[in-house]
């Protein structure tokens, strides 16, 4: 039916015309009408919750008229909150922290991602779907369970770990000591993570044309070279957004510190930037030096995040 | 002709999503602009009631809300349990702000004020005006600020030491009655089985440091009319960080936080012997090991002068009813009823509180020691005793959390790197003055 119909409405000149002479308004309408939902759902939660931020960071609670007991009532503060959170040494020292856990966590992240990746992508390879979920599975534990989880099996009197090494004659270990800590909370994100990053990495190499690896076959390499010389270099694109994910995600770090702050005295209550910016919104009663925190930590990741992009760029992306 | 029109189909589709989100973030934006109701108006009232103490799940807390209802027609009672103090008073600023507040609730008393100085809480001093004979006034002491009463007591904490009987005997240690006793215990138990400590050194627990220090004769909050002195950095304080810091030094307290799966399976297994804390104590104890329970027992907290037995209260809850409250009348009345009231204070003992008002107080006397030691029979009569000595008036300044987050986090610190626990002291006071200066308290230069 719509065979006949088509080419007999195509035919006719005055549905066009019609349609030409109407459109001239409604044409530079149509855009918009499509945009709509993206445009409001972008003000609505991202543009007014910034700007919020942003007007909050210049206010605070500042006692009104007398009395020990008086009043605070919240009021412009100018750059207070700004000089307070900049001239904090705890937020740098947390921000400090948080590098460390990077440190460690995102080369060995991103290191093991990619081995999986590549060993699953090997002809060789069995099992690959039963693997790759195995290896996907702890990313759908949310963070806060697994950090419970893991706080269980570090805990010397309930930590297994620790039982084999009091049987074997040595004592229990101190998970939570320094620095053995970062690496107690490293471990929490490779075990999370770790299966996220290779599915990135490995859909990145199954797009991969095969006609690369036939070639390199019959010029005589090996599994080994194709994977250094050609998988490799291929997938740095995926690298450099799994990376510049992780970079986010350790300036973000707060679930698993967070959730083993109870269980450890060494995780101080503002071990991390975001720690110390929820203990000044909800703990201090402090939304106006806690937005401007966050304000600061905001910019410092954009910042952070463009210098590792345009570091990247060439290499990854062959732009000059 | 359907692949004509599926083009202006789903435009339409687009519009009636964006019409949604319009339609969906007007609703979002109608949420702070609710709030109807009179206030004061008459007819079927709902209290909704945030509080920990009195759970939905639990047969007395119901029959305590029943009986109210019942004498109460027209009233009903909410129950809905928010977290702990430190939630319940962000979630109470946020609904604060919101305008969208409960009508009674429970926070600790050292919560409380730095919710009036945000002006959430609403001044009830009339309201419990014909209450006030049900409860002492050194109790009353506990939620009233500046003169103004800003909550009804709900229960207290004579500040008590629990201990294991048992294994005390078995490393031959006397219950201590001084803080030098304690540390000789401390150093006995130790050197007798390394694996055993005499109790958990907590660094988070302000409130305790802050009694214990009070014991000494500090006073870490004080007001004298407008004026605030802060006392962390006196010279009592700072010889009761001495006696803690010896002790840490010499590894004769476990330095970990309590209540963890850690802390819970040593005292389990007798690894750590007591708790100095209060009269809730048992109950804390019971919940997390009542497999030990009969082998334990209360004795009044150490002494630092042989003879002087006065203490502050440690800990405790009080009802307020928020500013913002639609109910406000009936929520203050219902609060008064339940704190203090000779029938309330006597069902709170139900719940397995140490109630604030004296009916309920001189209930304990006649009832069943707490489920953690039945064989102790005089344990309510030693209870009874400290409140007596309680004589020192616990005052809490409006940034409590400021102080408890410092204080916790440098003391931690110098637990673990062995550095000077008169530092963090120090350190906590100018961080508390600098904080009550910023808001714009005066505070007293010493």
């Amino acid at each position: 039916m719509t065979t006949v119909e088509l080419p007999r409405r195509r035919g006719t000149e005055l549905p066009r015309r019609r349609g030409a002479r109407r459109g001239s308004g409604s044409r530079e309408l149509t855009p918009w009408l499509f945009a709509t939902p993206a445009i409001v759902l972008f003000t609505c939660f991202l543009l007014i919750p910034i700007g919020y931020a942003l007007y909050l960071s210049f206010r605070g609670l500042r006692l009104e008229g007398a009395g020990a007991f008086g009043r605070r009532t919240e009021g412009f503060v100018g750059l207070d909150n700004y000089v307070t959170a900049l001239t904090d040494p705890e937020l740098l020292a947390g921000f400090g922290r948080s590098m460390v856990y990077g440190a460690i966590a995102i080369p060995t992240v991103l290191g093991l991602a990619l081995l999986f990746a590549l060993l699953l992508d090997t002809p060789r390879a069995r099992l690959t779907s039963f693997s790759r979920t195995a290896i996907f599975l702890p990313y759908a534990v949310p963070g806060v369970i697994a950090s419970l989880l893991w706080g269980f099996l570090y805990l010397p009197s309930t930590s297994p770990i620790s039982y084999v090494a009091r049987e074997l004659g040595g004592g229990s270990l101190d998970f939570f000591a320094y620095p053995t800590l970062y690496f107690a909370l490293a471990n929490i994100a490779l075990w999370s993570g770790v299966g996220f990053n290779m599915i990135i990495i490995y859909t990145s190499l199954r797009a991969i044309p095969a006609e690369i690896y036939e070639a390199a076959r019959i010029d005589g390499a090996n599994e080994w070279a194709i994977a250094w010389r050609i998988k490799i270099p291929l997938v740095t694109p995926a690298l450099v957004l799994t990376g510049l994910f992780s970079v986010i995600g350790t300036v973000q770090l707060y679930s698993e510190p967070a959730t083993l702050r109870p269980l450890a005295s060494t995780i101080s209550s503002t071990w991390v930037p975001l720690m110390a910016i929820y203990q000044e919104a909800f703990g201090n009663d402090n939304l106006g030096g806690a937005a401007a925190a966050s304000v600061l930590l905001a910019v410092g990741t954009l910042a952070l995040s463009l210098v590792i992009l345009r570091f990247f760029q060439r290499r990854a992306f062959g732009d000059a | 002709m359907s692949t004509h029109s599926s083009e202006p189909r789903r435009a339409r589709r687009a519009l009636g999503v964006g019409a949604a989100v319009v339609a969906a973030s007007l609703a979002l934006a109608g949420c702070s602009g609710a709030g109807s109701g009179e206030p004061g108006s008459d007819g079927p009232v709902t209290l909704e009631f945030w509080t920990w103490s009195l759970k939905e799940a639990d047969p007395a807390a119901q029959a305590i809300v029943e009986k109210y209802e019942a004498d109460n027609p027209g009233v009903t009672i909410k129950l809905s349990e928010v977290g702990g103090t430190s939630e319940t008073s962000s979630k109470l600023l946020a609904a604060d702000r919101a305008d969208e507040v409960p009508d009674v609730v429970q926070v600790e008393y050292r919560a409380l004020p730095s919710l009036v100085t945000a002006g959430v809480v609403r001044d009830i001093t009339q309201d419990v005006e014909p209450n006030r004979d049900a409860v002492a006034d050194n109790i009353w002491a506990l939620s009233t600020l500046g003169g103004q009463v800003y909550g009804v007591p709900q229960d207290i904490g004579p500040m008590m030491l629990t201990y294991r009987t048992d294994l005390f005997e078995k490393y031959g240690v006397e219950p201590p009655t001084t803080w030098a006793e304690y540390a000789e215990a401390a150093e006995k138990i130790h050197a007798a089985d390394p694996d055993v400590y005499l109790a958990s050194f907590s660094a988070t627990q302000l409130e305790f440091f802050s009694a214990q220090a009070a014991q000494a004769g500090a006073q870490w909050w004080d007001t004298d009319g407008d004026t605030w002195s802060v006392g962390i950095d006196g010279d009592a304080s700072l010889e009761t960080a001495d006696f803690w810091q010896d002790l840490v030094e010499r590894d004769l307290l476990s330095v970990e936080p309590l209540l963890t799966p850690e802390w819970n399976a040593k005292v389990n297994d007798g690894k750590v012997l007591s708790w100095a804390a209060a009269a809730w104590a048992p109950s804390v104890i019971y919940s997390v090991a009542p497999d030990t329970a009969g082998k334990w027992a209360s004795i009044p907290l150490p002494q630092w002068t042989p003879g002087d037995a006065s203490v502050p209260f440690l800990g405790g809850s009080t009802y307020l009813v928020p500013e913002k409250s639609e109910h406000a009348e009936e929520a203050a009345k219902f609060a008064a009823w339940l704190g203090a009231s000779d029938e309330g204070s006597e069902l709170l003992l139900t719940l397995d509180l140490y109630p604030g008002g004296n009916a309920g107080r001189e209930a304990t006397l006649t009832s069943d020691p707490p489920r953690l030691m039945p064989q102790q029979k005089d344990f309510y009569e030693i209870a009874d005793q400290v409140i007596d000595d309680t004589t020192i008036p616990v005052v809490w300044g409006p940034n409590v959390n400021v102080a408890t987050n410092a204080f916790g986090d440098a003391l931690n610190k110098a637990a673990l790197d062995g550095t000077s626990f008169r530092d963090v002291y120090t350190a906590t006071q100018e961080t508390v003055v600098a904080d009550l200066e910023k808001s714009g308290y005066t505070v007293e230069q010493p």
